[in-house]
């Protein structure tokens, strides 16, 4: 199974500003690969990028050597994206399990009125393992956001596609739960290219093989603790990092 | 006390097509889009008029074949970079103030044979058999085309990115329904009004809202309300002498405060 995500010198324009520019990436799975960057380094939209969502101006996006630019439809087939919590419209009653089955309905061939059975059973499998199944059948607007972020992660492993693009999947989450939920994570990526984006690399620092320091474009790339370092934080954080004995930690605000 | 089946066809239609399109304008935020679009609804039906007059058909038809692809605009505002609200408010501004300087032109010019108050308050005692063909048809179309899509139309409003990241031509859909809505709005315009239709847009799913526990409740809930509202609405307009719209509206509303103090 091919395990690549190749960007060639794209740039993403928004009015007059470029959010990504000459953007020069290739990746390789299986594996776990950790984004940081501050509020508006442009991660989110690197990912928009990848999945087909964003066209860029220029540049070309290829996930398995097939060209993927600008088109969701191609890149849904070999990615599966998980947007940031604030994506979802947490007003409308659908259950979680609604919610998750989606994710293989919208895969399937219309008209998709019933759900086949295989669908439920793969669906509660994963939901299962990610502690999420007692609250499963009740309406999303009744869950708090780090549940919804275990269901929004089920959604996006359970069509099992090669990569999964995860933006900040574990920001809502509890202490507690987001150990078990790493520990998912890492699982996946033994066989998956998994992205991620987070605020909080150090959770992550054991089990990336690669960090990346993102501002526009690629600042630094590396093993986890080769990168994670004042000097080359401090280029993007600024004063915000603050070092602690061996690891660093970082302080980065993040709005709601 | 005379009955006429028709009124109940016509009724019962209307009850079923603003209950469907209800919970995706709820889910997909669009409460403010689809409230315009009875404005344009009524833009349409009075261009409609000296149409009829001057080319012959209906003014019903004439309605549907200008009113209908009017909304697209909104859609291309929004792919040009404007916000929806923004581009809605231009084309309320736009399609409302077109609509009275319509009127005026059409009462002081035309002999009138469809009167206006029609379209305005709306009056399924005054339909024909024609009509009742006509809105059938619309109906049919409408439940062919949402109920088989309605997983993905609701879904596409709880995480568009994700749907769309999934496979789904969000823009199909989107433009699909934006018709759907608009056709709707034009055909039902005699039946139920202008000013129900706001009501028939957005109270059903709101009222479902209160009382569903999942996406598939609130479908079945906004479709039952608006039916029974539409239904007991009738029998209550024909029984106590009362205007036919103005009752359903009204039963709909007494139905949300019940689902709230349910609710409590």
């Amino acid at each position: 199974m091919k395990l690549v995500i190749r960007t060639e010198n794209v740039t993403v324009r928004l009015g007059n500003e470029d959010i990504i520019s000459d953007l020069n990436l290739d990746l390789e799975g299986p594996g776990l690969v950790v984004v940081i960057g501050p509020n508006g380094a442009g991660k989110t939209t690197l990912f928009q990028t990848l999945v087909g969502l964003v066209k860029p101006h220029k540049g070309k996006v290829r996930i398995n050597n097939v060209d993927v630019t600008g088109n969701p439809k191609l890149a849904g087939k070999h990615i599966g994206y998980m947007p940031q919590l604030s994506q979802v419209n947490r007003s409308f009653p659908i259950t979680g399990r609604e919610f998750v089955e989606s994710s293989i309905l919208f895969r399937m061939k219309p008209p998709r009125l019933r759900v086949p059975g295989w669908v439920s059973r793969k669906t509660e499998e994963i939901v299962r393992e990610l502690g999420a199944l007692e609250f499963m059948d009740k309406p999303i607007s009744e869950l708090s956001g780090g549940q919804i972020q275990r269901l929004m992660i089920a959604r996006t492993v359970v069509p099992d596609t090669p990569i999964l693009l995860l933006d900040e999947p574990t920001s809502a989450i509890d202490p507690r739960g987001k150990l078990d939920v790493i520990k998912f994570i890492e699982k996946l990526s033994r066989n998956k290219l998994v992205l991620l984006t987070t605020h909080d690399p150090t959770v992550f620092k054991e089990k990336a093989k690669l960090l990346i320091v993102f501002w526009r474009g690629v600042k630094a790339i590396g093993k986890p603790v080769e990168v994670l370092k004042p000097e080359i934080l401090r280029e993007i954080y600024g004063e915000m990092v603050i070092p602690v004995k061996e690891c660093v930690h970082l302080v980065d605000t993040h709005a709601v | 006390m005379l009955f006429e089946i028709r009124w109940l066809i016509l009724i019962t239609l209307a009850g079923l097509a603003f209950g469907v399109l209800s919970p995706i304008v709820t889910a997909r935020k669009m409460m403010f889009l689809a409230a315009a679009m009875p404005h344009s609804a009524l833009l349409a039906a009075v261009i409609g008029i000296p149409l009829s007059i001057t080319y012959g058909l209906s003014p019903g038809l004439w309605a549907i074949i200008i009113g209908t692809p009017l909304p697209l605009i909104i859609y291309a505002l929004e792919k040009k970079g404007v916000e929806e609200d923004v581009g809605t408010s231009v084309y309320v501004a736009a399609t409302a103030s077109l609509s009275v300087a319509l009127m005026y032109y059409v009462l002081t010019s035309y002999p009138m044979e469809s009167s206006l108050w029609s379209y305005i308050l709306g009056d399924p005692l005054l339909s024909t058999w024609s009509d009742v063909y006509l809105v059938t048809i619309i109906t049919v179309a409408l439940l062919a085309l949402l109920v088989p899509f309605m997983r993905e139309q609701i879904l596409m409003g709880v995480d568009r990115d994700f749907a769309v990241s999934s496979g789904i031509h969000a823009s199909l859909y989107d433009i699909i329904f934006l018709l759907l809505l608009s056709l709707s709005t034009i055909g039902f315009m005699r039946t139920v009004g202008y000013v129900l239709e706001h009501v028939l847009i957005l109270l059903p799913a709101s009222l479902a809202l209160l009382i569903s526990k999942s996406g598939r409740d609130v479908v079945l809930f906004s479709i039952t309300s608006a039916v029974l509202s539409a239904i007991i609405g009738l029998l209550l307009g024909i029984s106590l002498n009362l205007q036919v719209s103005a009752s359903v509206g009204l039963v709909l509303l007494i139905g949300y405060i019940l689902a709230i103090v349910w609710r409590r």
